[in-house]
Formats: structure tokens, C-alpha cells, sequence
């Protein structure tokens, strides 16, 4: 049937005597998540530059709390993340599954219902971010309201993806739609697990995990958001849109069948590879480590089984800008997957994780394989939702050249500040001491490259604005094809397949017995790594002087949350001479206990603030957050005066106490009808007798206290007695 | 052998051991189940994507030397 379609010609049943369907794909809703996909990366790019800028020009937030580069990075990650990204991912879903099922989508109103939740919940998020509403955890910051409706909408997707895989009229399903179960299923999953938390509030949560546990959780979740939101749907894209624009089948269909089952299967064990020399115990690393590492094979044979589709196609890539997209999408697929399990090796590890390295890595992920990926099948997409050619190869070859250098001035300035920081860090002196002993010159060291990547992501971002243009003019010079009519046979599932029973091919005919055990596969790793961590007492060994933050410091930690100072601060000393010599003594499982949620951050951009608790003086931290500057000379940390001015919600005290009460934080029952103001008022009255010492007068109800008190708590509950400061308050809350 | 080689990545001890094993079993039976399926279907299947509404009538796709777009 031609794509030079039928417009609105009522579905028919032509030729029924021969079994022959006439049926209409649905090109709407595919237009739809095309233009949400350009648009929101114009929006989440654009947020990441200016991120970008703000680490080597502070001043460029405007001394606006709402676009600091802490609440901003969250709006950078998950605009990059799950707007753009996930409208492409619902963009390629929507148009190759109709196809190799087919069939129109199951139903128009779960195709609508999943592009505007999806759009509702993306514009709650661009909201609620920089109003610093978040958890905290990373790619999972939204509260818990947007949390419900991101396990509505995604239901919603589902029912829509597995309805039409099941009134498909092709007895067996394509790799691409494996993918897509793998995917839909698997992040529904995580989603569920990882946000398990208990409201406080419309707009605050605390998750029900603490320390070691929510850790372990969190960084399940993460890894495998990158492996089955960022990876797996474009996989299935890739092995869907690659054969199309070379217009020659896969190279290998085996292979695809070991790259799909080994790679769900062993992606899930590999998130502890995000927490290495952590607190963590040694079992969970070691198992993250080597799964990390076994993922090389199956990524490996999925992206030769990509570019080796290309054999004998290669002319046409000189020629075909989508399909240049497409090849440097594979390639950095293949050495982002390269790259991901060496940086899972202990020792690599232990120089990488923390410095800009990690930034690096995932960049060429996102940009290169997510990015460039999009860009080819927008680019395949347009011309034929419009029934034309595209406006202007020259521009998308441009385009091209523009995305590839920008992506080169991003990655490669980073791997040079990732490998500085990490040397410099653990560098020693031949008489022992460290050689760069402030932190800071760390960082100085590294603002060139900072410079570097921001000319990277202003490059990459004009050729993106170059693609919407050449879209726009591709759009205008022809004529949208809402719905596309096309023939098939009816199939009969009564009918007996010929495939031997339990081989594969049989499988791939039974599409409900195909996603339990794409489940069973996937869960297997995730339940073996975290069962033992609830179940076995001895993973977090206790320590009795760790006790719950008073009050006030429950309420500091709230705005430390808010603010996203975790961005740029860890809380993990790892044991390692050079961590304890700069910070002090190492962290334990035991000091996390209470922490809902954890924040052990996973970038330093400033020093680990895991044992700052006594560190300065009170008077340092007033000055420090009002102008960082004015304490450490060079510090690229934004001012904080809202936090000066800001008063304290004294309000929100009660009901934060009684969710954490609920999340297992032993606060005595009746603690928040009284007492625990009481400490909250007596501890900001020490705090604010302190600063007068330091020729400070500050209100005691301003927020800057409460960030007072909660960081001359940290990591003071195993220091000796006389460095523990606030123990009259911490008192109070027992 | 891999003991030895498995403990110089970082004293991974016998989770590495295990890992290794289950990653062994998995990747077999992978290997088994797809190389016994015949080179007819393979070849079916991995049509699939050029069936029916093909990229093939767009000229960015098509093997004729047509011109990839208006302002070449």
C-alpha cells in the first residue's frame, strides 16, 4: 500500500473473501510526539547550558534561587531525560509498532491520554523543580502526586502497547516490540519500587528506605532507568528505523535474540556499580562489578549487529544525513558501552567516580546515542508524515557536522577535568601530605574545560535550533497524512502455529507468555541484590551514638534537599587515604540509619560535606551562603541570600516528624505537639548566640539557621563528644 | 585462572565466581536456543520491518540516485 495516503477514508474491509484487513495507522499521534520531542529538547538543552555556565560564572543565576544550578539540574536531567527522550521513545514506539503489529494502536483515547498526562506531568516538573519541590533522587525528584501520575500514564501506555501487540496481525513479533515490552514493563518496576515514600505535605515526601538500603534502591533505579528508558526503546528503534533507512533487513536476527534476553538480563544486576567503596557492603559492589562488566557482550553484539547492517550501504551514508545520525548513534552506543563497564572496575572507579568523567560518559550516552539516534529519525519521520522530501539535505548535513563537533567539545573537555580532579584529588606529596590540600584548586584547576563544554552545548544546541528550521520548511512544503491505510491478513490465533514448541520462534508467537518471562528475567537480578539487604541485619551494622536529627536539623537537611546541594556536595567519604586525610574518617553504613532520603550525592563539584559538622565556625557557614566568595576566594558556588531572609515554615515541623515517624524514625510519640518546637526554638537560639561571636545578627527564624544546624550535625555522631556540638537539642528529639 | 584474574579487578571474591557462572549458563542456553532456529525464519523475520508501507518510496531511503530533498 503507498504511503501516499488515503486521508480520512473510513477503514474498509476490501477483499474480505480473501481474509484481507484495510486498516488506518494513526499518524497523529506520532506528529504529536514529534513536535513534544523538538520542542522539549530545545527546552531541556537550553536549561543544561545555562548549568553549564553557572559552574564557571556563578553570577549568571541572577542571585534567583529558582534557576540556581542546584534546582536547575534537575530540570536539565529530567527535560533531557523524559521529555525529550521519552516523547522520542513514545514518538518511534507509536510509529514501528503499528507496523510490524499491523494494526492501528488499540485505542486513540490511551494514544491521547498518553501524550497530554505525559505533557502535564513534564510541565508539573518544569514547575515544581526550581520551586525546589524533590526528593532528591536523582532522575526520580518529582514528588509523590506526580509520581501517581506517572504510574497513571505509563499504565495507560502500557495497556496501549500490549493491546496492540495482542490484535496484531503478524503471527510473530518483530525484536524491536521485545524491546518495548522489556521497556514498558521494566520501568513501570522501578518507578514503583524506587518511589515508595510517605507524604508530609502536598509537595514533600520522605522515602520509605534510609541510608545503605535507599542507596542500594535508588541506584537500581538509576542504572536501570539508563538501561530501559535511555537504552532499550531506542534499541528497538534502532533495529526498527536502521534497516528501513538502509533498506536492507538486520544483519543478524540471532543475534538480536542473545543481545535482547542477555542484555534485560543482566543490565538489572549492574546498579551497584554507582556505589562503589561506599558504605555499601562488599557483596552488592562485587556483584555490580562483574555484571557491569559482562555487559559488554551483549552491547557489543547489538551495536556490530547495527553498524554491520549497513554492509554494503555504506554509499548511501555519505549521502543520507539520517543515516549518518544513525552511525554515530551506534558507535557512541557501542563506546558508551565500552566505556560504562571499565568504569565499573574497582580501581577505575576509584579515580573516576565523583570528577566530571562520569559527566563524560553519560554525555556521550545522551548526546551521541540518545541524541544523534532522534535526530536521524525525526529527519526519516517528517517527510513522510507530510508526504515530501525534506526541505534541505544541506542543512542536516550541517546540522550533522555541527552536532558532531559540539558533542567533541563537550565529552572531550570532560574526560580532561574528570582525570585532573581524580589525580589531583589522591594526589600526595613525597612527605606525605596531600598536595592540593583545598579543595578549590581543584576546581580552578578545571574552569577552562568548564569554559570548553559550555561552547560544546551552545554548539550542539544551534544545530538542533537548524533542525527544527529544516522540519518547519519540510513540514510547510507538504501536505500532513493524518492516517496511512494499509492491508493485511486477519490473523487467527485458533489457528496452530507451525513453529516446535518452546523454541524460540514459538515464543515470539505468544506474546503474553514472552512479557512474564521478560519480567522473570529482569527481575531476578534486582531481587537477589535487594532482598538480602532488608533481610540480612548484618549489611548495615548499627551504631548507638547515631541518633535522629533534632528538629531544626531535620528542617536544615529539608532545605538542603530543596536547594539540590547535593548536585555538587557528596556525603560518602570512601576509604581511601586521600578521602580521610581531606575529609576525615571514613563513612559508615551504621551513620545512615535515619537518613530518608539518602544523600550521598554522586558528583563533587565542592568538597564531601560528609564530615563538615565542627568544621568551621557557625559564623563561616552565615557568611559562606551569603557570598561563598567572601570565605573561599574563587569558589564557583552560587550566593544563597534568600536563605538569610527567607523565615523558617515552622509549620511543616508536626507533619514532617510524623512521616518520618511512620518511615521508621524513632521519634517519641507525642514529640511533634510541643516538644519538638521547643527544641527547635532553644537549638536556633545557641545558634544564633553563637554568630553574635562572630559580629552576626540574624533573626533565629530565618532559614540560614536551620542550614547551620543541620551542617554542624553531619558526620558528628561518631566524632568524640566535645566536637558534637548540638547534643542538647539531639537530646530533645530522643 | 579467573579467580586469580577476577581478584586483581578488586578482591571480588566468590560473588565474581558465581556472576561468572550465571552469566556462563544464561549466555548458553541463549547461544542453544537461537542458533536452532532455521535460516528461513531468521530471514522472514528480519524482513519484517521492510514489509507492507516501505521507507523504500522516500527518496532518503530509496536505492535510486534521487535527489534527498528540495535545496540540495
Amino acid at each position: 500500500m503507498s504511503f501516499e495516503a488515503v486521508q480520512g477514508q473510513p477503514a474498509q474491509a476490501a477483499g474480505r473473501g480473501l481474509g484481507i484487513e484495510t486498516f488506518l495507522y494513526d499518524n497523529r499521534i506520532v506528529r504529536a510526539f514529534a513536535i513534544a520531542t523538538v520542542i522539549w529538547g530545545l527546552v531541556g538543552m537550553s536549561a543544561g547550558l545555562l548549568i553549564a555556565v553557572e559552574l564557571f560564572f556563578p553570577g549568571a543565576n541572577l542571585n534567583l534561587q529558582f534557576i540556581t544550578f542546584g534546582r536547575l539540574r534537575p530540570v536539565h536531567t529530567n527535560a533531557v531525560i523524559f521529555a525529550f527522550v521519552g516523547n522520542g521513545m513514545f514518538m518511534g514506539i507509536y510509529y514501528s509498532l503499528q507496523r510490524l503489529c499491523k494494526a492501528r494502536m488499540f485505542s486513540d483515547f490511551l494514544s491521547w491520554f498518553n501524550f497530554w498526562g505525559w505533557q502535564a506531568i513534564i510541565v508539573s516538573a518544569a514547575i515544581t523543580l526550581p520551586l525546589g519541590f524533590t526528593t532528591s533522587k536523582e532522575y526520580a525528584e518529582l514528588e509523590w502526586p506526580i509520581d501517581i501520575a506517572i504510574a497513571v500514564v505509563w499504565i495507560a501506555f502500557t495497556v496501549n502497547l500490549l493491546g496492540t501487540i495482542l490484535k496484531r496481525r503478524e503471527r510473530h513479533m518483530y525484536v524491536s516490540i521485545w524491546f518495548y515490552i522489556a521497556t514498558a514493563l521494566t520501568v513501570a518496576v522501578l518507578h514503583v519500587v524506587n518511589s515508595m515514600e510517605v507524604p508530609a505535605g502536598w509537595f514533600k515526601s520522605y522515602s520509605m528506605y534510609a541510608g545503605v538500603q535507599d542507596a542500594l534502591v535508588q541506584w537500581w533505579y538509576g542504572h536501570n532507568a539508563v538501561a530501559f528508558f535511555l537504552t532499550t526503546p531506542y534499541l528497538g528503534m534502532m533495529y526498527y528505523f536502521l534497516p528501513k533507512a538502509a533498506n536492507r533487513p538486520v544483519f543478524s536476527y540471532r543475534l538480536s535474540i542473545i543481545h535482547f534476553w542477555g542484555l534485560i538480563f543482566i543490565y538489572i544486576w549492574a546498579g551497584p556499580h554507582h556505589l562503589l567503596y561506599t558504605a555499601l557492603p562488599d557483596w552488592a559492589q562485587s556483584l555490580g562489578m562483574a555484571f557491569s562488566v559482562m555487559l559488554i557482550a551483549p552491547s557489543w553484539g547489538g551495536m556490530l549487529n547495527g553498524l554491520l547492517t549497513l554492509r554494503g550501504a555504506w554509499d548511501k551514508v555519505r549521502q543520507d544525513p539520517m543515516l549518518k545520525f544513525m552511525v554515530v548513534a551506534v558507535t557512541a552506543y557501542g563506546m558508551a558501552t565500552l566505556e560504562g563497564p571499565t568504569l565499573a572496575i574497582k580501581s577505575i572507579n576509584s579515580l573516576s567516580h565523583y570528577t566530571d568523567w562520569t559527566i563524560a560518559h553519560v554525555h556521550t550516552g545522551v548526546l551521541g546515542w540518545n541524541g544523534f539516534l532522534t535526530f536521524s529519525v525525526l529527519y526519516w519521520l517528517f517527510p513522510r508524515l507530510y508526504n515530501t522530501q525534506l526541505w534541505s539535505t544541506k542543512l542536516a548535513n550541517y546540522h550533522f557536522w555541527i552536532a558532531l563537533l559540539g558533542m567533541m567539545f563537550y565529552v572531550i573537555p570532560m574526560y580532561v577535568a574528570g582525570v585532573t580532579e581524580g589525580l589531583m584529588w589522591k594526589q600526595f606529596t613525597p612527605d606525605g601530605f596531600l598536595q592540593y590540600p583545598n579543595f578549590l584548586e581543584t576546581v580552578v584547576q578545571v574552569l577552562p574545560m568548564y569554559r570548553l563544554r559550555a561552547i560544546g552545548g551552545t554548539l550542539y544546541l544551534a544545530g538542533v535550533v537548524l533542525m527544527v528550521v529544516n522540519l518547519y520548511r519540510t513540514a510547510r512544503s507538504g501536505q500532513f497524512v493524518p492516517d496511512t491505510e494499509a492491508q493485511a491478513a486477519a490473523l487467527h490465533h485458533e489457528e496452530p502455529d507451525s513453529a516446535p514448541a518452546l523454541s524460540h520462534r514459538w515464543l515470539e508467537g505468544k506474546a503474553g507468555l514472552f512479557t512474564v518471562l521478560s519480567v522473570v528475567a529482569v527481575l531476578i537480578g534486582g531481587l537477589v541484590e535487594i532482598i538480602p539487604m532488608y533481610l540480612i541485619k548484618e549489611n548495615v551494622p548499627t551504631i548507638a551514638s547515631v541518633k535522629p536529627y533534632t528538629p531544626l536539623e531535620m528542617m536544615g537537611r529539608d532545605i538542603y534537599i530543596r536547594e539540590g546541594c547535593l548536585g555538587c556536595h557528596s556525603q560518602m567519604i570512601r576509604p581511601f587515604r586521600s578521602e580521610t586525610e581531606r575529609y576525615g574518617e571514613y563513612s559508615k553504613a551504621g551513620e545512615f540509619v535515619y537518613d530518608h532520603p539518602f544523600l550521598w550525592g554522586s558528583k563533587r563539584i565542592g568538597p564531601d560535606l560528609h564530615r563538615v559538622g565542627g568544621k568551621y565556625p557557625d559564623a563561616w557557614h552565615y557568611n559562606h551562603m551569603e557570598n561563598p566568595r567572601s570565605t573561599s576566594p574563587g569558589s564557583v558556588m552560587p550566593n544563597y541570600p534568600w536563605l538569610l531572609s527567607q523565615k523558617l515554615d515552622e509549620s511543616a515541623v508536626a507533619p514532617r516528624i510524623r512521616a518520618l515517624r511512620k518511615v521508621g524514625v524513632p521519634y517519641p510519640a507525642g514529640f511533634e505537639n510541643g516538644p519538638a518546637l521547643a527544641s527547635l526554638h532553644a537549638q536556633q537560639e545557641r545558634i544564633v548566640g553563637g554568630l553574635k561571636g562572630g559580629l552576626i545578627t540574624a533573626a533565629p527564624d530565618r532559614e540560614i539557621i536551620a542550614v547551620i544546624a543541620y551542617l554542624q550535625r553531619l558526620g558528628t555522631d561518631i566524632k568524640a563528644p566535645s566536637a558534637a556540638s548540638p547534643a542538647p537539642a539531639t537530646a530533645a528529639a530522643k | 585462572m579467573i579467580e586469580n584474574v577476577m581478584h586483581h579487578l578488586g578482591g571480588i571474591g566468590m560473588y565474581g565466581i558465581i556472576s561468572i557462572c550465571i552469566f556462563l549458563a544464561f549466555f548458553l542456553c541463549m547461544l542453544l536456543w537461537a542458533f536452532r532456529l532455521k535460516r528461513s525464519y531468521l530471514s522472514s523475520m528480519s524482513e519484517l520491518p521492510l514489509d507492507g508501507e516501505t521507507g523504500r518510496q522516500s527518496p532518503s531511503a530509496s536505492s535510486h540516485p534521487q535527489p534527498l530533498s528540495r535545496h540540495e
